[in-house]
């Protein structure tokens, strides 16, 4: 039986290749992610393990430290640390680091210095050491204020030399300095641009405090244990400084870039989904046919003493042998997304020079596992289908299988359809968002699309004819009998056309979700932005208090409202939240139009008042009057009054999480803290446009800030939507891609089917051109057919999640029926194209063979 | 069937083993060739595969088939007279020698123009599988004249239909008709656009006697009432005692020819193949 069933594999080999390339393409997602991300991981891994000292005494870790730099509060240790770490026995040397990552390196042409147009920066002392990540390659260390290192990657890119000037923006100030050296990435560069100064210079110029230091390293005498050390430095100085050993500095620094990298690897992840789901189609689809073309054989099979178990197992075990052979070319081909998507990497600043590729011993494992459950659940029906099959089929004539009813379908189908709608009307009439309403939006979305699937036949017998209603009159006889050759086996058209549905129903739902979000947002911007102008910083640090005054200088200019943030704890009994604060000047509510549903903004701003968003003040059970208890990072506390409560989030002073205070409060607890926003407007009877020219002339000291009117802000916003499209349209694209393979399938398989119908008709004179046109449209009508369904499907979809989240803001459903409109030429168009092969190959049949019985 | 394929096999050298003559074939035969015919061909040879395994499927047959007569081809299994009917057709290529439908060569033909004149001048009907399952029997019947672009005429599809005996049966599908029922429609298909000539290949050869009988007593009366040229391959001495005149194939010759042919006959006839072979 096993030697038969291998036999019938390699027979049918040519009819399989199209469901092994499916197989290949989910698996090589999966697989290309995984290789991709364990590879970045372990490469950093192995790079903050070498870099790391035995043990780093660091400042406690309360806030995010980059959120802290940005605000100009760097995180820092007392000098003292230094000797009275060094004094711990065991402790061989101890180092103050000077290590920030919020300043800004311009070059002589006003560009900012780094591998990408937002350079992430890191400025440190010049400490070269064997665990340095760096090591001079040319010129000299860096002696004074005047001098620093830039890495000759960031210097090449910028085409910045030795004895250049560089502008350095920094929390203390900004300052000139000259590049003296060049350091070399020793293994792999993390797409970090660094800059190094002597240690003096450093202190003065990146902390500008005198007596404090970011982290300091130790080194262990040789054969002391790092844990027995950093218990013996935990003991000598308490619990106000964070004590980590090398291999927790080098899983802080996995774990935070795995967070980096989860975005890249869920956008992945859910490119092997689609090909998954959309291949399972296909590969059913193809085993389907195979067992009906093998429907004779099968029953000889059984008459000559199989049993349906033996026949069941031979359909599966010749799955089982495609998912291996799929799986493996999936694997070869996650090798190469892997090697792709690290050089995509290189373009984003991170090189790893040459380091291989690690392949965990989970990768193949998942890789095959991966592959064949899929495959076997594909077969899994038509395993079944094949196993019922008589022993009498092998006598009867083979002919079309019985037209079985729809009936049933038809019932169960609508009912699955009926229930998921009721749990998408469910999801969208939420007025807030909630899990109940989460859960039966899901629920809903679940139901539609298998609802959809499972009345897939039937709505083939419905639509098709419409769809191709036309064609008879269009294309004559060709066209008739494309419509009946698409309508003649509904299942397998709506298998056909459920693969490409499923794509176009959930890039049609996002891309609903993903306009109605970029047009919320331009509503909300419109409604509510009442500055002219919006400065902010584009780099790792806001901006120091003189820009506010320059652009106040600037004549036009009127009303300058400043805006400052910072990290806080609210303390509650027993238990603390970190929230961001704003504190902006009086003027905001003219800028920032926000509703209140208590109090106003003079009220929420006054000194000693707070504003908080109505989700918070429910939260914590709070209202207008009441008191909340911040901590600032810098140790300080004060007792704040709630003095207003903002109706709405999104576009505003303050979002979940976060609340607004006056500027004169913030100050008095936060005294050092830079300007995050800079709003101003056109004072009346100025031309915008001298205006806008002048402030940018006033602005040009300051590289990292961004000038924006209304315009440039809404397409700010609105960019941050289209990276979510262009996802979309990958998505789609792949969706496609497989669907094409899966048309194809069809159809190569329906021509070998039909070869003896299709020499009947060019023995009665259909000429070659003819039966190609006959086959192209029976195709495109299939994949018309499977994008109305997916578009039907989710523009639903997306209708119902933007009423979902029509109370988060994203209140303007807009539906891209040009995309729309697009998408069904495009399924037309694609619909040709995969008809291509598949028909020349039926033009190409000989007439002989197809005619002449056995 | 062998797997032959529509690309012509490569210039032979001559059965004999000298170099082919290819025009001197043809002179000879356009002179021989009797003018008015239906069908004809001269020197027709046919080889299936190369070298050792070549096997001759036609010797250089001449054949006439007259106008408006029924004409049966019998021989053996492996005889040739499946490809002969299929060259004649032309629906396989020839290795050597000329085929004409009327008066126009068809060997030589491009696929266009030999689709072309398949569409107009000749009609079909096979032994299983005429009819496409997704059309009804009227569909299945105007199918050529779809194909081709032009509009039956009304009346001779009335009468076609009529003869066939189909009428109330027009709105079936092929699966929803007896197997007589679906040669009838077939018979119908091959009529309905006047072919010129009618190739049948083995009609009948699924059909019970009953059925069987139908189909011939009417391809009969539409050479005696409709002036219809037929040419019918088949090894059932009875199919054969419908036709005007036998020809009796034998390794790739035809070896015997009868004109009003009896059952008996043609089994006596038949009998005497088999006894010769052995």
């Amino acid at each position: 039986m096993l030697k038969a069933t291998l036999r019938s594999f390699l027979a049918h080999k040519a009819r399989m290749i199209l469901s092994a390339l499916a197989i290949l393409l989910s698996v090589a997602f999966v697989a290309g992610t995984l290789m991709f991300t364990d590879t970045i991981g372990k490469t950093f891994n192995d790079l903050s393990r070498t870099a790391a000292a035995d043990v780093t005494v660091k400042p406690k870790k309360e806030f995010r430290e980059d959120r802290l730099g940005k605000s100009g509060q760097q995180p820092t240790v007392p000098d003292s640390t230094v000797a009275a770490a060094r004094s711990v026995p065991g402790v061989a040397d101890a180092h103050p680091d000077i290590t920030v990552t919020n300043v800004i390196v311009v070059d002589g042409k006003g560009k900012k210095v780094g591998l990408t147009s937002d350079p992430q920066v890191q400025a440190a002392d010049w400490f070269p050491t064997k665990q340095s990540s760096v090591v001079l390659k040319r010129g000299k260390a860096p002696q004074g204020p005047g001098e620093v290192i830039l890495d000759s990657d960031s210097a090449d890119h910028n085409k910045v030399r030795l004895g250049d000037k560089v502008h350095v923006v920094a929390a203390p100030g900004a300052f000139d300095a000259t590049v003296v050296g060049l350091a070399d990435f020793k293994s792999i560069n993390p797409g970090t641009t660094m800059l190094f100064l002597d240690g003096a210079a450093a202190r003065d110029r990146l902390l500008g405090k005198p007596g404090v230091v970011t982290s300091v390293s130790l080194t262990a005498e040789p054969g002391v244990d790092q844990k027995e050390l950093k218990a013996r430095v935990v003991a000598k100085l308490g619990a106000g400084v964070d004590v980590r050993t090398r291999a927790e500095e080098a899983d802080d620094a996995s774990a935070d870039l795995s967070q980096a990298l989860d975005v890249i690897k869920y956008a992945l992840l859910g490119f092997a989904g689609v090909s998954l789901l959309v291949g399972t189609f296909l590969i059913f689809n193809t085993f389907s046919m195979l067992v009906a073309q093998r429907t004779r054989e099968l029953g000889l099979m059984r008459a000559i003493g199989a049993g349906r178990a033996d026949v069941n197992r031979s359909v599966l075990v010749e799955a089982t042998l495609l998912a291996v052979v799929g799986s493996t070319l999936g694997l070869l081909g996650g090798l190469g997304l892997a090697q792709g998507l690290l050089t995509l990497m290189k373009s984003l600043g991170v090189d790893l020079k040459g380091a291989p590729l690690v392949i965990e011993p989970a990768t193949p494992i998942i890789a095959y596992a991966v592959g064949v459950v899929v495959t076997l659940v594909a077969a899994y029906l038509p395993a079944r289908r094949a196993a019922r099959v008589s022993p009498m089929a092998a006598l009867r004539e083979a002919g079309a299988p019985p037209v079985k009813s729809l009936r049933g379908r038809a019932v169960g189908g609508t009912a699955v359809t009926a229930l998921g709608a009721i749990g998408l009307a469910v999801g969208a009439s939420a007025t807030k968002l909630d899990a109940a309403h989460g859960l039966a939006l899901a629920g809903g979305l679940v139901g539609t699309l298998v609802g959809f699937i499972v009345l897939g036949p039937v709505l083939a017998r419905a639509v098709i004819p419409w769809l191709a209603g036309a064609f008879p009159r269009l294309f004559g006889a060709v066209g008739r009998l494309s419509r009946e050759n698409a309508l003649r086996n509904p299942r397998r058209t709506g298998a056909t056309a459920a693969a490409l549905m499923i794509g176009v129903a959930l890039v049609a739902s996002l891309s609903v979700v993903a306009t109605s979000m970029k047009d919320s947002v331009g509503k909300q911007i419109d409604q509510r932005l009442g500055a002219d102008y919006t400065l902010e910083s584009t780099g790792g640090l806001n901006f120091s208090h003189d820009v506010a005054e320059t652009v106040r200088k600037v004549s036009g200019v009127s009303n300058v409202v400043r805006q400052r943030e910072t990290e806080a704890k609210v303390l509650f009994d027993g238990s603390s939240e970190t929230i961001t604060v704003t504190g902006a000047d009086p003027g905001i509510d003219a800028m920032l139009k926000q509703k209140y549903t208590a109090g106003t903004a003079p009220d929420g701003l006054a000194p000693g008042r707070i504003a908080l968003p109505k989700s918070y003040v429910k939260k914590h059970d709070l209202g207008v009057g009441g008191t909340v208890t911040l901590r600032t990072p810098n140790g300080r506390t004060a007792e704040l009054r709630v003095g207003a409560v903002i109706d709405d989030e999104g576009i505003g002073i303050a979002s979940a999480g976060s609340g607004a205070v006056g500027l004169d409060t913030l100050a008095k607890l936060v005294p050092d803290l830079l300007d995050s926003v800079i709003m101003a407007n056109v004072a009346d009877g100025a031309k915008s446009s001298t205006v806008r020219a002048a402030l940018e002339a006033a602005l040009k000291p300051y590289p990292q800030v961004q000038l924006r009117d209304q315009a440039d802000y809404k397409q700010t916003v609105q960019d941050q939507t289209n990276v979510i499209l262009r996802l979309v349209y990958g998505l789609l694209g792949l969706a496609i891609i497989i669907a094409i393979l899966g048309v194809v399938n069809t159809l190569a398989l329906s021509v070998i089917e039909r070869t003896r119908e299709i020499g009947l008709l060019r023995a009665i004179g259909m000429s070659r051109i003819q039966l190609r046109r006959m086959i192209r449209l029976e195709s495109a009508v299939i994949a018309v057919f499977g994008a109305v369904l997916g578009l039907a499907l989710g523009v639903g979809w997306g209708v119902a999640a933007q009423r979902m989240l029509a109370s988060q803001g994203l209140d303007v459903l807009t539906v891209p029926w040009g995309t729309i409109a697009a998408v069904v030429v495009g399924a037309g168009v694609v619909g040709l194209l995969a008809a291509l092969l598949p028909a020349l190959r039926a033009s190409r049949m000989n007439v002989l063979a197809a005619i002449s019985t056995e | 069937m062998s797997p032959g394929n529509r690309r012509r096999p490569p210039t032979p050298t001559s059965p004999s083993g000298g170099p082919a003559e290819p025009d001197a074939y043809r002179r000879i035969d356009h002179e021989d060739r009797a003018k008015g015919s239906a069908a004809s061909a001269r020197g027709l040879t046919k080889w299936y595969g190369e070298g050792e395994t070549r096997v001759v499927a036609l010797d250089e047959v001449d054949v006439e088939i007259g106008r408006g007569r029924f004409t049966a081809i019998m021989g053996p299994s492996g005889s040739g007279k499946s490809t002969l009917m299929h060259c004649l057709a032309g629906l396989d290529s020839v290795t050597f020698g000329h085929s004409w439908i009327g008066d126009t060569e068809i060997t030589g033909l491009k696929d266009r123009d030999l689709t072309r004149l398949r569409r107009d001048r000749i009609g079909f009907i096979f032994q299983a599988f005429n009819l496409l399952p997704t059309l009804t029997a009227l569909e299945n019947i105007t199918l050529p004249m779809d194909i081709a672009g032009v509009k039956p005429d009304k009346g001779w599809l009335d009468t076609v239909i009529e003869t066939v005996g189909l009428r109330d049966r027009l709105k079936h599908r092929p699966s929803e008709l007896s197997g007589g029922q679906q040669q009838r429609v077939a018979c119908a298909r091959a009529l309905a656009s006047k072919p010129q000539i009618i190739f049948g290949d083995e009609p009948t050869g699924n059909l019970d006697s009953r059925s069987g009988a139908e189909v011939l007593a009417f391809l009969r009366s539409s050479v005696n009432d409709l002036g219809q040229t037929i040419v019918m391959v088949t090894h059932d001495p009875n199919a054969a005692s419908y036709a005007d005149r036998v020809l009796f194939l034998a390794d790739g010759r035809v070896v015997d020819e009868m004109l009003s042919p009896t059952s008996d006959t043609v089994l006596a006839r038949m009998q005497r193949f088999a006894r010769s072979a052995n």
